[in-house]
């Protein structure tokens, strides 16, 4: 008999290549940008403690190692929530804006950039600012209201949710709107940018604040991949295989919708790699959500690193927005993947 | 094993089941039959603990079904669903290994039960290809692999002293795509899985095809029960021509001596 294998490679070879490309980005992110730092001088920097050069010393610390740390932790974070959400919806292309997430992040966003100068004066909290706070305050609030919507006494229903968060995103979307006109120009060029996602606020702070939320994704996440997998099935097929379907979908919704509102909050809206690294993970894998959740997270935090590596050389010394180079990288590079799935099979 | 128990079903202020009993003793095969509509699934999925009985009561293993968690049920009661709506490419092998998941058997174990699960529905050249790309009846033959991986421990008349609880097996037209071959295929898995202790309730349209397995068949129409009974006592002109409006004759199988249905 002719056996077919529609995978590409194996989950462990997958992870294997993951592992050794996550430090050379990683790498790659702290040597590039206006100013470029060769490599020899980060190694000897890690390696030996001193460095004869304190302003790369200076570089590196403050702004580039927490920038590819974000970077990191962001991807990470949007990639294993799109990858939950795909499951859940049982649509691989769900994606966080499904649960309205970064458009009540939007709202959120826009309304303290026009109504809240005056709040932007006195300080910040946990290293965010008071924009991250109303990005973060946005996202929960929209994710709850539409999973209220979609909860009835016969349980959560997705397709609702689904729908619902359709109409909200769609609601938010012309409060944002509406926003964006009463704005003045700097107002107004502050809100797209924000729209388009980007890493230049990294901070120790933020990502203290990142990995404390990833590290307990982290933990919570892979526990679930047993009953993601019996979900892939259907409710109810799931629910004959003794998951508690209710529950599940409450805990799923909970971690995506705050894992993708914390990296909303510290990165604004990047588009792209909830949606893709899952979609591509399972093309080179299988749907398995054993192998599923921990590849898509190390695949997104290399898209990110490299995409914001490459977001602050293109245009050098200004910066592109990092949503728009994850979307320029990631596109492409899925539209082959998915020619040559199709030829294959 | 399986009792159901003046059980009525009101969904949406229709109601779709009438106070129906039937009682399926542990290792019966029980095949519920019907015009479409007739509330087969219904009351499957009452059983399945998809519905809650509006009235009446289920009772598993003399517990009501309420009283199980879905965890514990999930051990020793698997569902075949009608149809599978499975849109993500695992291989045939996954889907079987998710019948695995309220077990925990361990890998080598599993990897067993998954390879002689595929082996019994002769599907084990199915096993590497992906699940979206199979045929109607070859799907149906993995998912049946699937519900009798979960209940696998079950099956095996060796290994009847390990399951705390004999097994009950639900089954929504598992033949409807299956070819003729494959048709008595599933008769055998039934007949040798009930004689293992296994309840078996079925949803069947082939009243030929039931006859050959059933210990006991239930006619339903309109949400009612319209009959229960042995094979013998149902497969009557009168009665078929009662639920299912159709004339049919009864002849005596020339080598079984089971009732076949001629229309």
């Amino acid at each position: 008999m002719k056996v077919l294998n529609t995978r590409l490679i194996t989950p462990r070879l997958c992870g294997l290549l993951l592992l050794i490309a996550l430090p050379l980005v990683s790498l790659l992110g702290l040597m590039t940008g206006p100013v470029f730092i060769p490599l020899a001088d980060i190694l000897s920097m890690t390696l030996s403690g001193d460095s004869g050069n304190s302003q790369e010393k200076l570089i590196i610390e403050i702004i580039r190692l927490p920038r590819v740390v974000l970077s990191l932790l962001v991807g990470a974070l949007l990639a294993i929530c799109g990858a939950l959400l795909q499951g859940l919806f049982r649509n691989p292309l769900a994606d966080p804006a499904l649960i309205g997430v970064s458009a009540g992040a939007s709202v959120g966003a826009s309304l303290v950039i026009v109504f809240g100068s005056m709040l932007t004066a006195n300080g910040l909290l946990l290293g965010l600012s008071a924009i991250s706070v109303g990005a973060f305050a946005g996202a929960i609030i929209t994710s709850v209201i539409i999973f209220r919507l979609a909860t009835g006494p016969q349980g959560t229903s997705v397709a609702t949710m689904l729908l619902a968060g359709i109409a909200i995103s769609a609601l938010a979307g012309a409060a944002t709107n509406t926003l964006s006109y009463l704005a003045d120009n700097d107002m107004l060029r502050r809100i797209s940018l924000w729209q388009m996602g980007n890493l230049q606020g990294a901070s120790w702070d933020r990502v203290g604040l990142c990995a404390v939320t990833a590290g307990f994704l982290g933990l919570l996440i892979p526990r679930e991949a047993g009953a993601l997998n019996a979900m892939l099935l259907g409710e109810s097929e799931a629910r004959h295989l003794g998951v508690n379907v209710e529950w599940l979908k409450r805990r799923l919704i909970i971690y995506s919708a705050l894992g993708v509102a914390i990296s909303v909050a510290v990165a604004g809206v990047i588009a792209f790699v909830g949606l893709m690294v899952p979609h591509l993970i399972r093309l080179l894998v299988g749907p398995n959500h054993r192998a599923l959740l921990p590849l898509s997270a190390l695949a997104g935090a290399i898209l990110l690193v490299a995409a914001d590596a490459l977001a602050r050389v293109v245009i050098a010394p200004a910066e592109l927005p990092v949503g728009v180079v994850t979307a320029l990288l990631g596109a492409p590079f899925f539209l082959w993947l998915l020619v040559v799935q199709r030829r294959r099979s | 094993m399986l009792k159901i128990v003046s059980v009525g079903l009101t969904i949406s202020a229709v109601p779709l089941l009438n106070n129906i009993t039937i009682d399926c003793p542990r290792g019966s095969v029980t095949a519920l039959m019907g015009p479409n509509g007739a509330g087969k699934t219904s009351l499957l999925k009452v059983i399945s603990g998809e519905h809650r009985a509006s009235q009446g009561r289920v009772e598993i293993n003399r517990q009501s079904r309420e009283d199980w968690k879905p965890a514990e049920i999930a051990q020793f009661m698997a569902v075949l669903p009608q149809s599978s709506t499975l849109e993500f490419a695992f291989t045939s092998e996954e889907v079987v290994s998710l019948g695995r998941t309220p077990h925990a058997t361990g890998t080598v174990r599993d990897a067993e039960i998954i390879t002689a699960a595929l082996a019994r529905v002769d599907a084990s050249y199915l096993a590497q290809r992906s699940f979206v790309q199979l045929s109607g009846g070859e799907k149906q033959r993995v998912q049946l692999a699937r519900v009798l991986a979960q209940i696998w421990d079950h099956c095996e008349s060796e290994s009847e002293c390990e399951a705390p609880t004999d097994g009950i097996l639900l089954l929504d037209e598992p033949s409807a795509a299956f070819d003729l071959a494959h048709q008595l295929m599933l008769i055998d898995i039934v007949q040798q899985i009930s004689a293992c202790g296994v309840t078996v309730v079925m949803v069947m349209h082939d009243l030929n095809l039931a006859a050959k397995c059933a210990d006991q068949m239930v006619f339903m129409n309109c949400g009612h029960c319209t009959a229960v009974g042995t094979v013998t006592e149902l497969l009557t002109p009168e009665l078929i021509k009662k639920v299912f409006s159709v004339d049919a004759q009864v002849m005596t199988h020339p080598l079984q001596g089971t009732p076949m249905v001629v229309v």
